[in-house]
């Protein structure tokens, strides 16, 4: 079976567009995203009045004076993982003044866009054969999962076991404590709890065992993050980097020893390693480029992995 | 909209950002340029560099560091630039392997990074010997020690010494080096203003009575030393004040040595926010060559004002004759500047400028760790070379470096034949630059989706892509650097047997890629995967 393994897209639709045609693109039977699918940030194109808008990207300011000028920029903040929308200045203001309404206007973008997905997918990978998993990330809210469970393509595998061609995968999109306090993340004993239940539900030998954890195993090389300052500053310009991954994922796979460990959340700590005898990869992500880092892997049911690839597409 | 008086102007937001992993509010300029400060090391690759300008007659060295180091901001852009198109990406390999393909990215990154850095252990090992060991050694009156290390087993102890230290600084982490180099900035930097304090506020006189005092005493240098220095005059170099242009831009090539590495760790962690970082990237590493070449101007001038600018040219030309008036110790003009204080404070202050070699010794080591480790996911490398322990630390990673090192080491302290294969090290990295250069100049046509949705996008000269201009100014420099290189002797690497024996390594390297293609073919693994783009439509 060939399955291929992206992460922490964060809204970017091309990388989305990459992942639908991954299937064809590497023969692969199974296309999994293991999580952070939805994006980071909101930006304004601002009305000023007689056909004119201005809008701010990566801190460079456009001046757009037709539909179809306004139409590719919008485009561009879509493909980075952003969500543009139309306003002018005066809704701007009341928009910043009241910080509800915007996260509001965020959840509303956010979920609008990962249903377009999801009927994208449906379009493209409708009766193909090939099976879709996603599993949202500590970044992703919660509505994400219904969204994603209301698909007819996409198969939600959070919490889940799911049988996939003899094999079994396991999946949760939930880490350790991180800087930034996101939806889906709890201390290591709550989470090591967690990893046991969905485990537990595991039938098949280790061998044919699959699990896609969002969290990186704890000093593994995959989890290797830039040192924060106090202000949430990148310390020595993001040079000093520390292990932040979970201790309770590195135990669950010590003991249970899968063929094969997915997982993603650090986007800078691409590569991949063995713990025992399970493959552990982290292809890390490049979303802001439209770069999709991903992972194709061979599995054959034998004790270890053999054959996998870090894909750059 | 109106602004009431009293209340802060109104700026308008173009941004919301919600919580979510990995958002950080920035990061220092301040830091990223100690790093490159180090990297173009004034006083472990400057000083050393500048005692060779007298090879080339009439050069005005103050002139070709000052244009030199004007000319290098073209070299910073196409780094920044690299870095805000794709960041995080782990450097020259990925960059070049992504734009112009697996094959020649691995080739050249393997060479300059990897490779050739086992070569540059004896080059460091050297300057160790003469910053470090042979002055303090001098102080302490080991005359012993300090000619042990003019001997070959000198040159291969302080070899081992080099690897084992980068080897420490990779296993301890790019946290703890951080760190490391954070200390060795500030104490060298405080060394250095001791040393223009010195030079500044000392006359020539006290320096030629100092000097004489001190080669006789620690040295056992000949009575009247400063005269008997002044006697090996150069008469082929220039005046401080020369203006021989012609000359002074073939000094380039030879400074180039010195201030061509200042995008040495041109790699980025963290997500770019917007033009802003690659503007702070320009800053970092341009302000490192900004300041470096008015610090290396400073002590020129200040060379000149205190020794004599005759002297120093005469020293040096004494010295590499081996008519020095030091017991054949390199003339380090730090260790001259502490003349003016007696032997226990020039121990002192030589050790606290030693840490210009300390905070820089782990490059040697650093960037062809994420080589190793880049290409092992890519599966060119084996999956063990890029292993770490429960600790983090590359094991096999550093042995694949450390070890080929202390071989090469070892040959280049016992066989001077070895020694002369080793003379092209630098051409070698700078061709894997000039590979980088050529994928930022056609980066734009290559890659334009990752180009277009980059910040630097907007960024044109008459029309054209900065990045595009800015790489083609630099290929002109490298171009120029590597000719001069190839084709003239003075500067110490048109070795036609380091040609043949460089031009095994690229082939090793090929060999590998080629080899390991067709090993993973074999095993059901296509690596053209790894680099072709997935369609979006």
């Amino acid at each position: 079976m060939r399955l291929y393994f992206a992460t922490d897209i964060h809204g970017s639709e091309t990388c989305w567009r990459k992942f639908l045609n991954a299937g064809k693109h590497y023969d692969a039977d199974v296309l999994v995203l293991g999580g952070d699918m939805t994006g980071k940030a909101l930006v304004p194109v601002i009305d000023d009045g007689g056909g004119r808008w201005h809008a701010t990207l990566l801190e460079n300011r456009s001046e757009l004076t037709t539909e179809d000028e306004v139409a590719a920029f919008e485009d561009a903040v879509i493909r980075r993982g952003y969500y543009p929308f139309r306003t002018d200045p005066v809704m701007l203001r009341r928009l910043e003044e009241d910080e509800s309404h915007w996260h509001g206007l965020f959840q509303e973008k956010m979920l609008e866009t990962v249903e377009k997905w999801m009927r994208m997918a449906d379009e493209r990978l409708g009766g193909t054969g090939v099976r879709v998993f996603c599993c949202p990330g500590n970044d992703d809210q919660f509505e994400v999962d219904e969204i994603i469970e209301s698909a007819k393509t996409v198969e939600l595998a959070e919490g889940r076991v799911v049988d996939i061609d003899g094999f079994q995968m396991v999946s949760t999109g939930w880490s350790n404590r991180t800087p930034w306090h996101t939806y889906r993340e709890e201390d290591e004993p709550q989470l090591r709890e967690r990893l046991e239940a969905a485990i537990a539900k595991v039938t098949a030998p280790p061998e044919r065992t699959v699990f896609s954890f969002h969290c990186p195993p704890y000093h593994s090389g995959l989890d290797d993050a830039p040192e924060l300052t106090a202000d949430m500053d990148l310390k020595d310009a993001g040079r000093a980097v520390k292990p932040v991954g979970s201790t309770a994922v590195r135990e669950a796979i010590e003991e249970h020893q899968p063929a094969l460990s997915l997982h993603g959340h650090i986007h800078e700590a691409r590569g991949n390693t063995r713990i025992g005898r399970t493959l552990c990869i982290n292809p890390g992500s490049s979303y802001e480029q439209g770069d999709l880092l991903g992972a194709v892997i061979d599995l054959d049911g034998k004790k270890k992995v053999k054959r996998f690839l870090l894909t750059s597409g | 909209m109106a602004t009431i008086a009293g209340e802060p102007p109104y700026q308008e937001r173009s941004l919301f950002v919600r919580k979510a992993t990995g958002l950080v509010r920035g990061w220092s300029v301040h830091d990223a340029f100690i790093y490159a400060t180090f990297s173009i090391n004034l006083i472990t690759l400057g000083l050393y560099i500048f005692a060779d300008a007298p090879f080339i007659p009439k050069g005005s060295l103050l002139l070709a560091i000052i244009l030199s180091g004007a000319y290098l901001v073209f070299q910073t852009i196409v780094y920044a630039a690299l870095i805000a198109v794709m960041p995080r990406a782990g450097g020259d390999y990925v960059w070049v392997s992504r734009v112009l393909g697996g094959g020649i990215g691995f080739t050249l990154a393997v060479c300059g990074w990897w490779f050739i850095n086992w070569h540059w252990v004896p080059i460091y090992a050297n300057i160790l010997s003469k910053e470090f060991f042979q002055p303090l050694g001098a102080i302490l009156g080991w005359n012993g020690f300090v000619t042990f290390f003019n001997e070959p087993k000198g040159i291969f102890t302080a070899s081992v010494i080099t690897a084992v230290l980068a080897a420490f600084f990779i296993s301890i982490g790019m946290r703890g080096y951080a760190r490391l180099q954070k200390i060795c900035f500030y104490g060298g930097m405080l060394g250095l203003l001791i040393i223009f304090g010195l030079l500044l506020f000392h006359s020539k006189s006290a320096f030629e009575s100092a000097f004489n005092h001190y080669a006789v005493k620690t040295y056992h240098g000949p009575p009247d030393a400063y005269a008997a220095t002044l006697k090996s005059t150069y008469h082929g170099a220039s005046p401080l004040g020369g203006l021989a242009f012609g000359s002074t831009i073939l000094l380039i090539p030879m400074i180039a040595f010195f201030n061509l590495w200042s995008n040495w760790g041109a790699t980025l962690y963290g997500e770019v926010r917007g033009a802003s970082d690659f503007r702070k990237n320009i800053y970092a590493m341009a302000g490192a060559l900004v300041v470096t070449t008015i610090l290396a101007v400073i002590f020129i001038l200040l060379i000149a004002h205190t020794m004599g600018w005759n002297f120093y040219n005469s020293a040096n030309n004494a010295w590499w004759n081996g008519k020095d008036a030091l017991g054949g110790v390199w003339p380090y003009p730090v260790t001259l500047a502490t003349f003016f204080v007696s032997p226990w404070l020039q121990f002192i202050v030589i050790l606290l400028m030693s840490l210009w070699f300390f905070g820089w010794v782990g490059t040697v080591f650093l960037t062809a760790s994420r080589v190793i480790f880049a290409s092992a996911f890519d599966r060119i490398l084996p999956e063990w070379a890029a292993r770490v322990d429960r600790r983090g630390t590359p094991y096999y990673a550093i042995l694949i470096m450390l070890g080929p090192s202390l071989i090469i080491s070892y040959f280049y302290a016992y066989n001077s034949t070895f020694t002369s294969w080793t003379l092209d090290a630098t051409l070698v990295i700078a061709v894997t630059f000039l590979g980088s250069t050529v994928a930022a100049g056609v980066l734009p046509w290559r890659k334009p989706e990752i180009y277009n949705a980059s910040p630097i996008a907007k960024y044109k000269v008459g029309g054209v892509p900065l990045i595009t201009v800015a790489a083609i100014a630099f290929l002109a420099f490298l171009g120029f650097c590597i000719y001069k290189w190839l084709q003239d002797g003075v500067y110490g690497s048109n070795n036609h047997d380091s040609l043949i024996y460089m031009g095994c390594l690229y082939a090793v390297a090929l060999a590998i890629y080629v080899g390991s293609r067709i090993v993973r073919r074999r095993q059901g693994m296509d690596l053209g995967m790894v680099y072709n783009e997935i369609p979006a439509e």
